[in-house]
Parts: C-alpha cells; structure tokens; sequence
C-alpha cells in the first residue's frame, strides 16, 4: 500500500525547506563593518533561505541581481513589498536599517527607470456588464429596482474585483440569461396587464429580529418586526398577501397590518387556537386586495402591543428567534418568516407608474403621432442605455423592433419590443474601447474621449457618463489633463460618487464575506440581521466620510471615529448614540482604530463559533498589505481539532494556536499573521470588545514581525503605521485594478509608485490618489498586445 | 431572499417545504414534440462532484473500511460507520470504484504546493493539470461530460447542463494564482473554454422551459429573441472593424453564443408546429433555497425533468466549493466542510466529517429515487443513466489526490450493472476508470486524461 505516496514526499520535501532551522546558516556575516552593496545584502543575508536548495517560499535569490531588477521584475517587486513592509528580512535575522534600505531603494530606483525607458500600460478584452452594474443601470434607466441575481450566472471574482475584464467569459448560459433579463425587464417596466398570476414569496433570514422595538424598514409606526420589501406589481388589479410564521408557545392573540407604501390594505388575525404555536406552514392570508401597477414598499408587521421594555427569563436575546424550530415552552414572540404575493387576479389594466411615466415621455393622441413618439421615446432610451449618443443606423435598429411590437399589440407592445431589444444589445452589455486603425502590435495608444469617459464614469460612479462628462468627451476635450482632472473632481463630490465605498471598498474589503458567516446563535444571540447591516454600512459610509471630507487614506487604519448609529454603537458598547440615522462618532477610547474597530472586518474574517487570529492577521496581510501568506501546508489539523481543553483547563483560542503552531512547520508564515490577529483578540466574533474567553482570561501580547512588542488594536495600528508606505500602495494598486477592470501587473507598479510620492506631499489624501490613479497612463492609454495564438490577451505573471 | 414561483391549483413537489409552490399551468406542444423529435435516446449521463474526498481515504478511514469495503466483488459488507452506508439499499445499483488516483490535482511545482483547493475542480472531469495562471490563458482539458455532449448532445434543447450549489464570490477571489475558473468550473467544453455553472434552479427552469407567463408569451419571447439575434449578428460584424484583436476573439465567442441560442430557438420552433397534448409541467422552481438538502433536490428535480423530456441529456453538478466553510447544521456536526477535512487524521475529527460527509451522500437517495420512480418507454431512468459520482480529492486531510474516491451508479442502458466494489490496483489513475467508462457510452479514444490503460469495471 503506497501510503505516503510520492506526491507526499515531495510535499513534505517543500515543507521541511520552511523550517528556520533550515535557514540558520548565514553565507556572510550579519553585520559588516561598512554598509554592504545591495547585491552583497542579497547574496549573503537574503540567500540563507532564498537559495536553490531550500527555495523557501519558491524563491531562488542565486543569480539575482539587484543593479538589474527588470530582468526578473515579478520577484523584484516581491521583494519590494515584503521588504518595505517590514517582513523581511524576519526578526530573528539581525539587520542593519541602512542595508535593507540601500537594497529596496536599489530595487525601485533601477525598476522606475527601466520603466521610464520602455513604458508599458497594459491592455485587456472590452469588459461586460455585470450583476452589480446591470442593477444599476436598469435603476438609472427605468427607476426599477431588480435582483439580477434572478436571470444573471454568477460573476468570476479576480484580484477581489468583479470587473476584471479578462475572466468575463462569454457563453450560451449568460447569452440566453441576459436574453431572458431582457424581455421580463421590459414587461416589467412597461407594466403587463396581460401577466398571469404569479405567486412571489419574500423570506426572512432566521436572525432577523421582529421583537417589540424592532420595525421593518417602511413599516408603519405603531407596528413591531415583520417583512417588508420592495415588490413590481404588473398590472392593476387583486393581489393576495399570505404570511407563514415561526413563533413560541401560546402565542395567539396578535393582529398583522399589511401596508401598501405605508398605507394599511388589509388587518389580519393571527392564531385563534388555544395550542396554536406558530408552525412554519400554516398560513394566514388576507382577502383580494385591489393595488395598482408600480413598484411599492409592501410591509406585513405586527401591531405592536407593548411599550418599554419587557422581560424574557428564558431567552433575553436580541434575536427575537434562535434556532429554526419552535418547541413547547419557548417564549418567542411569534416571527413572520414568509410574505407571499399571489397576483393579478382579475386585472384591469395598468395604470400610470413613475416608471411609466419615465418611460412614456410623449403620448400619441392619433395614429400618426405614433412613430415620432415612438423614435423620441426609444432614441432617448437607448442613448441613455448605451451611455452615448446614438447614430441613425442604431435608431433605425430599434425602431425595427417597434415596429414589430406595435404590428402584434400595438404603440405599447412596441416600445416594449425596442425596450427588450436594447437590453440583449452588445451595445449595453459591453463596453467596447476603440482601437486605432494604425495601430501595431507594440504601439500604446490614448483612449478615445468616449472610451475614457466610461471608464471614469465606471470608476467613480458605477455607471455611464452623465450629460456634461459625455458632451465633454465628444468634443474630445476629456483628454485634456486640465479637463480630465476637472471633470474628474466634479464627479467626485457628486453623491454618486458612493459608488467608491458600495463598489470598490467593499470588494477590496472582502465585506461580501460577511454574509457567508453564520454565528453560532447560542454563543452569539444578538448577532442579527439588522446588525450585519448596520456593520456593512458602517464600513461603507465610513469609506464614503474619508472620501467626502478628502481625508487621508491613513484614517483607514487609524481613525479615532466611526459612523454608526444607535444599534451599532450599543453592541460597541459607546454611549450616546441614539435613533437609527448613521452619525460620525468619536470613539471614548483607543479600542477601536479605524477599520480595526469595524464589526465588519471583525466578523468576517472570524468562524462561526470561535475568533479565528490567523484569518484576522491573513487579511490585515493579505488585504492590506498585499503580501499573501504562501499556501497552508496540507496535513495541519484544524484549529478545532486542537483540542478545546488540556489537564481540565479549557483553553482560550490563543492557546490552542500556539498549540497549533508547535511545528515549525507552520511557524514561518504564523508568526507574521497571528501576532497583528492576536492584537485583535479582544474583539469577538461580532465585534464586541471582551476582556475573557471561555472564561480564560485573554491574553493578546505578542511580537509584531518587525519585533516590536504589541497587544492592542491601538498598538497594532502603531506599528502598521510606522511603515504607510506599503499600506498607501497597497490601497492605490487595488484602486488602480478596479478603476482599470484589469489585475495589476509589475509593470504598472512603477505607476503606482509614482502616485503614492506624489501624494505623500498631500498627506495621502483620498483625491490625490483616486486623481493619480485617473491621470496615470494606464487608465488614459492602452497597449496593443502582441497577437497571441490561444489566448485573448499576453499574460503578465501577475506581481504577487 | 426571493422566490419566484408561477401560479398553479394542485400543490406539486417542487419546492418543499416553506415558500411557496406553483406550477406553468400548461405548456404547449414543445414537450412531447421535442420528447418524440429525438430517436433512439442516447445514454444520459450526469456527473457529480464533490469537493473534499471522503473519510474514508485516509489510512485510519481506510483500515476501518469507512469507504472501500474490506473485500472486493459482489458480497462485500458496508461497516455501520461507512460513508455509503447511507445509500445501502441501491447497492444492487452501483459499483464503488476504489484506490484510483487524481494525480494531475497534485502540484507539479514548487509554486503550486499546498494550493490544491484551488486546482482540483478543474481536474476531476478532465483528468488534465491545469495551468497556473489567473489571466484568460487557462488551460486545463476537455471534460468527459463534454466528450458525451458533442457526440450524443447536438440535438436536444441544451447540449448540456452545468449545475453548482455553492455561492462564488468569494472576497479577494481565489488564490495563489488560479483562476476561479479553476476552482468553480467543472465542464470543459475544450482545454480553453470552462462553462458557467448555474446556481439558481430558477435559471435553470427557464433556459430549459423558457421563461413566460403563457404558451403565447413564450413564443412571442422567441420570435422576438430571434430577430434581436438575428440583428445583433449584423451589428456586431459592423463593430469588428473599430476593435483590437483581442476583443475580435471575444466577440467571435459571443457571437458562437449567439448563434448556439438561435440553434435552440429553432429547435423548440421546427418541433412545435404541430399541436400535441397539452401537458401539465410540474411546477416551477423558486431560487435558492437557503437549506442545503432543498437545494440538492432542486436541482436534482430539474435534471429528472430535463431528462425525462430529453431537452438534455448531460449533467455536470458540483455540489460543494473547495475550502468553503459552510456549517451543514442537518448532518448533525456544527463544524464548517472545510474546516472539518482538516481533521488531523484523529478519530474523532474524520467520525465528525464523515457525520457531514454521510449526510451529503444521503442526498443522493432523493436523486435515485426520482429516477427509479420517472418511467421512459420500457424503463425507468435509473436503468437509462449513468452517473459518475467522485471526488477529485482522497484525504483531503492532507490535500492528496490519491485513493480517491469514485462511484458509479445507474443501468446506463445496459453498459453498467452495480452490486460489486471494484479495487484497482495501486497506482491506478482515475482517467483509466474513466476511459472505459466513456467506452462503454460509445465514445473510442486512445486515451483520456493521464490514463494508462483501461480498468475492468
């Protein structure tokens, strides 16, 4: 039996090169007497593991040679990064400061320059719309709001962005998907008083709390918890709304409001039998109510019957539920857990809707105002859908397809086909950039003025180009750098500009993680679901205040405020806070530094059922600073299979990672993460400041991994602080990637770079790096690759 | 969370459960047309994937039989703590398929050490090494769903299915230089070309029933679809000219996009001139379920649906993501998969996996039962598919790619007969396995993958 089969060996072969021991023996002296040459710094300390026989971390330091790093770019710049961040040489190896400085500015002087000899500014394949933009576009287009989640497949993430041009595959599946988004788009907005009976079931998650201070969102006052959602009603005419619940024992006498953008339809009894308990199918449903076509705010909410507190013995949570099963005794107060809408029954049209509104500009009053409304209607549409001005042969296009709705069901049918039309049309699902005709492989080129407004329009807002930045672009003014910058300002301080903080931040952040994790509900009971939103929009506003108030990128890791409200700041444990409305708060104490303090960040790099130091530390590494830890070895226990007690004393997470991280093995990439991890220990699994664990008290000291002692957040920060360099270009490489929708490659880091001195002078400030990033070549410019057999683009390895 | 669902009066099976239940209330003549359209039915063929090997292919799982079964052949004993034990009563159905290796997951760099969650997706169908890389230069292999879908799937409605259970997005994307096409994509149309896996079992309804309120609607969607087609191929050649060679091969993918969509607008049309009974469909899928057994019978609903109105005749379903730290609160264990894998070759963490593991497994009852109970002609589906169940992972402990495991189940139509455990020898690789699988479904090529040669099943 080949157990440890060759595969094995060899892994363990790659392992055991990780061990210090192995890296020991130093070629040269640790100290000199006079200042060693960079490559005498690389050859005689660096070498001691980065040699072709212990290739620690892959690497092979042998023939490199520091005076010629663009010869090797993707390991210079490797370098770069792990040296500027203080992460190597690690602590155990005494350095002198002057030689690892002498070598990085080695590294980047010789990278910079070879990079002003031969500039290169990347390329890509046009990118196409994705779930998030298409949201946002049918929003600005015809004031709807939809899940495109319903048609769309799921979005390949690459380097944290869901626009990375190059794995947007095209396919049948996403063909017929946006075939399919189209036409129930367009009978959505258009209104449909011929839709069949559709029943629409809203859900709740478990952990969204419904108890007597909770109300839903647009719910009427007076009304406690509930469900409340936007809903497209087709046409006017009867709907049915029918609640199923969750709840404790004995809980019967409850009455149910169900509004219609706020106004009461229907009052519904819940319950009526003595040992009624709230089973999850059985339902309660309102009679036929008339409503109109349009979208609404639908809420179904309880009357609420109690004011100030109350006292639950049994379950004094903030969750109104936990678990998913109700049992005699409990004492849950009874949870609404579906909404759904059955409609139209027995429609009688579709009446005027803002979205109609917004769609039907004109009204033909004869048979011959048709075709003129018609063309005002669709050329307005279009242009706004495409994000350009629309040529005749566009428009005539469209009007082809009104004129096969109208031939079927008349004007309405019509703008309804030309509608569909331009939604499955290559001109709004891609965005195509223009190559000049001449252009050669080798060559760079400037973008067109139209080109250039989308990417920026992309870039700050999340959509196309308004009016001003269009009429700018085609009088090709845009590629002006005195315009570009002046166009580019405005839109900063344009609200939409939020796009920056709901796109970018929360992709750069992971903050989509947050709703992969399911806090265990017996530890953690006032994890709601209103608090995971209250923790997202913390971390999006407070992005959004740095970048309204042009703030330094530094506030990210040091700020001694937050924007939170009430809810927040209770679970925080700040005073003051009062009402829902999210408000710059100081924080009392130095517990909280920045996004260090965010329950956002807190909780999604935490497990289910325990803080997890390893994942806090890989993502301060990973996200912040760009330097990933290499793969986990296979063959280390979980954490959780350290066991939870030793000789009856019950062990604090700490503890049993240091436990864990016995091996050697595993110790050359913990001791990086755990320590910035541990510093944060302090925090829970939700965010909440705690002092013990498994009423262990905690113990957070530890060594930092340029050897300065820290055990709190705010010591964290310091000592990530002493270094802003790698944090400012870190932030300004992932800014660069999503504004670029293309992964950035070594040979855009001298750019980077360049940006980050710049606005050094500028104490980091939020614009300076957002307009560096605009005014770069690689967002003005593109390259024309070489043509390559296979592939649709040269691939750079990337820099990591 | 938002389930759509289409209005019906009889309650059927789709979604169970909460939420609500509804069915297209008839469907016009498509149906039994396209069903009749198709001649002698090809075999079909799904494949299902799961992600993290099982307990039983570590060397303590191993010695205590927790997935290969002490003796080989037909009388073989599955212990109590055996994963498989869960589907016991189809044994007479399938042949568990042991000690074969997936050794094109396993690193062959030192850059790809440790990444192999990353990796191994790609290679379970493919049996091929996929590259390193991140940009559209990926290159893996052609899976064996897809050999079976370019000879035997031209003609139905879908040459093919793709189906996934887990979420994708994943902050920061997938790591170590692979592309997340690697790690969520388990169809391989060409070494070049990974197919999108579909989540929602509502998408999934509509690409194969097509979306619409009515009959009326539906074909009024595809007449119109067809000219947008039909005038976006023309539009599109005009745009060529402005544009890089780059984004020229991207348009000549969406363009084969466009044009497989016509096939199938075609289809549907020249099949459905003639009106036949009226058939009521059952009903409509609601989105995501949040459970994770809801969701597996979703989509194992669909396949039946699909297959028994030959509109596909190949499946490939991934049923879990590498590394994912989902907790599956109904197989009894509160740990995350991913976490749980790493059970440190200690007894209790691989009996708290296999607690996971089992009940994953248990799924697959629903799915044998659908098809044993769908009769077709003279048989039931259970007898006309085949079904390729295995992992691209053995211990994934320790990330190995060895001893994998790999179960066969249905009658294929005849080319597969269940009951016995089959031993290959050490060393085997999976492709071999495979190879005289994709034999046996009348496909004849040298090699598959690494293979070496055939494995007598």
């Amino acid at each position: 039996m080949l157990h440890d089969g060759h595969a094995m060996q060899r892994t363990r072969a790659f392992l055991t090169t990780i061990t210090a021991a192995a890296c020991a023996l130093l070629p040269g002296p640790l100290f000199a007497e006079t200042v060693r040459k960079p490559n005498e710094v690389v050859q005689q300390i660096c070498i001691a593991c980065h040699n072709p026989h212990t290739l620690q971390a892959g690497l092979n330091l042998q023939d490199f040679d520091a005076e010629n790093p663009h010869e090797n770019p993707v390991i210079a710049e490797k370098m770069i990064r792990k040296l500027r961040a203080g992460q190597m040489p690690p602590i155990e190896f005494p350095r002198n400061p002057d030689e690892i400085n002498g070598l990085v500015n080695t590294l980047e002087t010789n990278l910079d320059s070879a990079a002003r000899e031969r500039p290169r500014v990347g390329t890509r394949p046009f990118q196409r719309v994705n779930r998030a933009e298409y949201e946002r576009l049918v929003d600005d287009l015809l004031g709807l709001t939809i899940n495109a989640g319903d048609w769309l497949p799921e979005d390949q993430i690459s380097a944290s962005f869901d626009n990375i041009a190059d794995v947007q595959t095209m396919s049948a599946t996403l063909m017929s998907a946006y075939l399919t988004a189209a036409s129930d788009i367009a009978r959505m907005a258009v209104g449909w008083d011929e839709a069949p009976p559709l029943e629409i079931t809203y859900s709740n998650p478990a952990n969204f709390s419904q108890h007597e201070w909770e109300r839903a969102e647009g719910a009427p006052y007076g009304t406690r918890g509930g469900i409340s959602t936007l809903h497209n009603f087709p046409a006017d005419g009867e709907y049915i709304f029918t609640m199923r619940f969750m709840s404790g024992w004995g809980e019967q006498f409850h009455d149910i409001d169900v509004s219609i953008d706020g106004e009461r339809v229907a009052l519904v009894k819940y319950g009526g039998d003595i040992d009624y308990q709230g089973l999850k199918d059985f339902p309660v449903q309102t009679p036929p109510v008339f409503i109109r076509a349009g979208e609404h705010r639908v809420v179904a909410a309880w009357i609420r019957q109690m004011d100030g507190p109350y006292e639950d013995l049994l379950r004094p949570n903030e969750r109104s539920l936990t678990g998913t099963e109700t049992s005699y005794g409990t004492t849950s107060p009874p949870n609404i857990m579906h909404l759904t809408i059955d409609g139209p029954h027995n429609a009688v049209g579709v009446s005027a809707t803002p979205i109609r509104q917004r769609i039907f500009s004109c009204r033909p009053l004869s048979a011959d105002e048709e075709l003129p409304c018609a063309t005002e209607i669709v050329s307005r549409l279009a242009s706004q859908a495409y994000g350009r001005s629309l040529t005749d042969e566009q428009l005539a296009g469209l009007m082809h397809f009104y004129g096969l709705g109208a031939a079927d069901g008349g004007f309405e049918m019509g703008i309804r086909a030309s509608l569909e039309a331009l939604l499955a049309s290559p001109h709004f699902l891609f965005r195509m950039e223009q190559e000049p005709t001449r252009a050669n492989p080798g060559d760079s080129y400037q973008l067109a003025g139209i080109d250039l407004a989308r990417r920026l329009s992309f870039f700050l807002w999340g959509t196309h180009p308004d009016a001003e930045l269009l009429k700018v672009a085609e009088s090709g003014r845009l590629k002006r750098t005195r315009t570009l910058r002046g166009q580019a300002e405005r839109m900063l301080a344009d609200p939409r500009s939020i796009a920056l903080s709901t796109r970018f931040a929360s992709m750069w952040l992971h903050l989509q993680d947050l709703d992969a994790l399911e806090p265990d509900e017996y530890w953690y009971p006032y994890y709601t679901r209103q608090l995971v939103e209250a923790m997202r929009q913390e971390t999006v506003l407070f992005f959004d205040h740095l970048v309204r108030e042009d703030a330094s990128v530094l506030e990210l890791y040091r700020a001694n405020f937050s924007i939170m409200n009430e809810r927040l700041a209770t679970h925080y444990g700040i005073p003051g806070v009062h009402g829902d409305e999210f408000r710059k708060v100081e924080y009392p104490n130095d517990q909280r530094n920045g996004l260090f303090g965010h329950g956002s960040i807190l909780a999604l790099t935490s497990l289910g059922n325990r803080t997890s130091p390893v994942l806090r530390g890989k993502w301060v590494v990973e996200v912040l600073l760009g330097t990933p830890p290499p793969p986990p070895p296979p063959g280390i226990p979980d954490l959780e299979e350290t066991a939870g007690a030793k000789d009856g004393e019950v062990l604090t997470t700490r503890r049993r990672m240091e436990m864990h991280r016995a091996d050697p093995v595993c110790a050359a990439c913990h001791k990086i993460m755990d320590p910035v991890g541990l510093a944060l220990d302090n925090f829970d699994v939700t965010g909440r400041w705690r002092i013990r664990e498994n009423s262990a008290p905690l113990d957070t000291r530890s060594t930092f991994y340029d050897g300065t002692e820290i055990s709190t957040p705010s010591e964290l920060s310091d000592a990530l602080l002493k270094r802003p360099v790698p944090l400012v270009r870190e932030f300004t490489a992932n800014l660069m990637a999503y504004a670029l929708g293309r992964r950035v490659e070594y040979y855009d880091k001298p750019a980077v770079r360049a940006i980050v001195a710049e606005a050094e002078k500028d104490d980091y400030r939020m614009s300076s790096l957002i307009m560096g990033v605009i005014l770069s070549d690689q967002f003005r410019m593109k390259d024309v690759p070489e043509p390559a057999p296979e592939a649709d683009i040269t691939t750079a390895d990337t820099a990591r | 969370m938002r389930y759509l669902t289409r209005k019906t009066i009889p309650r059927r099976t789709f979604l169970r459960g909460a939420g609500a239940t509804i069915a297209l209330p008839f469907l016009d003549a498509m149906l039994p047309a396209l069903a009749s359209a198709a001649a002698p039915k090809a075999t079909r063929l799904v494949c299902i994937e799961e992600v993290h090997g099982l307990p039983g292919c570590n060397k303590w799982g191993e010695e205590r039989f927790l997935f290969a079964p002490e003796t080989t052949g037909h009388g073989y004993e599955l212990v109590p703590e055996n994963t498989l034990k869960v589907i016991e009563a189809w044994r007479d159905h399938f042949t568990i398929i042991s000690n074969t290796d997936v050794r094109m997951a396993e690193p062959q760099a030192p850059s790809e050490v440790g990444a192999d969650h990353f990796r191994s997706s790609a290679v379970f169908l493919t049996q091929s090494h996929p590259k390193q890389t991140q940009a559209s230069d990926i290159h893996c292999g052609i899976s064996l769903d897809q050999i079976h879908a370019h000879k035997y799937g031209q003609d139905t409605l879908l040459p093919s299915m793709q189906l996934g259970i887990e979420p994708t997005d994943k902050g920061g994307g997938c790591g170590y230089n692979y592309s997340c096409a690697y790690t969520d994509l388990i169809s391989w149309a060409s070494p070049t070309q990974p197919l999108p896996m579909i989540r929602n079992p509502r998408t999934a309804f509509d690409m194969l029933f097509g979306a619409g309120g009515s009959d009326e609607d539906r074909a009024q969607r595809r007449k119109l679809h067809s000219s947008i087609l039909d005038w976006v191929m023309a539009d599109v050649a005009n745009m060529k000219s402005g544009l890089g060679a780059v984004d020229r091969q991207r348009i000549d993918r969406y363009l084969d996009s466009v044009r497989e969509i016509e096939r199938r607008i075609q289809l549907v049309e020249s099949t459905n001139t003639s009106k036949g009974a009226d058939r009521e469909l059952p009903s409509a899928p609601a989105g995501v379920p949040d459970s994770f057994s809801e969701h597996m019978q979703l989509m194992f609903d669909l396949q039946v649906l699909a297959f028994e109105n030959d509109m596909t005749r190949v499946v490939s379903f991934k049923t879990g993501r590498d590394a994912s730290n989902r907790v599956l609160p109904e197989s009894g264990s509160d740990r995350g998969f991913h976490p749980s894998s790493h059970h440190g070759d200690a007894e209790e963490g691989i009996m708290e996996f296999n607690k996971i593991c089992k009940y994953r497994m248990n799924q697959m009852n629903y799915f044998l039962e659908r098809l044993r109970d769908t009769v077709d002609g003279e048989s039931d589906l259970l007898a006309q598919t085949l079904i390729i169940w295995g992992s691209p992972m053995g211990d994934a402990n320790l990330h190995n790619h060895r001893r994998c495991p790999l179960v066969v189940f249905g009658g294929g139509n005849g080319i597969h007969a269940g009951g016995a455990h089959i031993k290959a020898s050490d060393g085997t690789p999976m492709a071999n396995a495979m190879l005289t699988l994709l034999d046996r479904l009348g496909h004849d090529l040298e090699s598959f993958g690494d293979s070496t040669g055939r494995l007598s099943i």
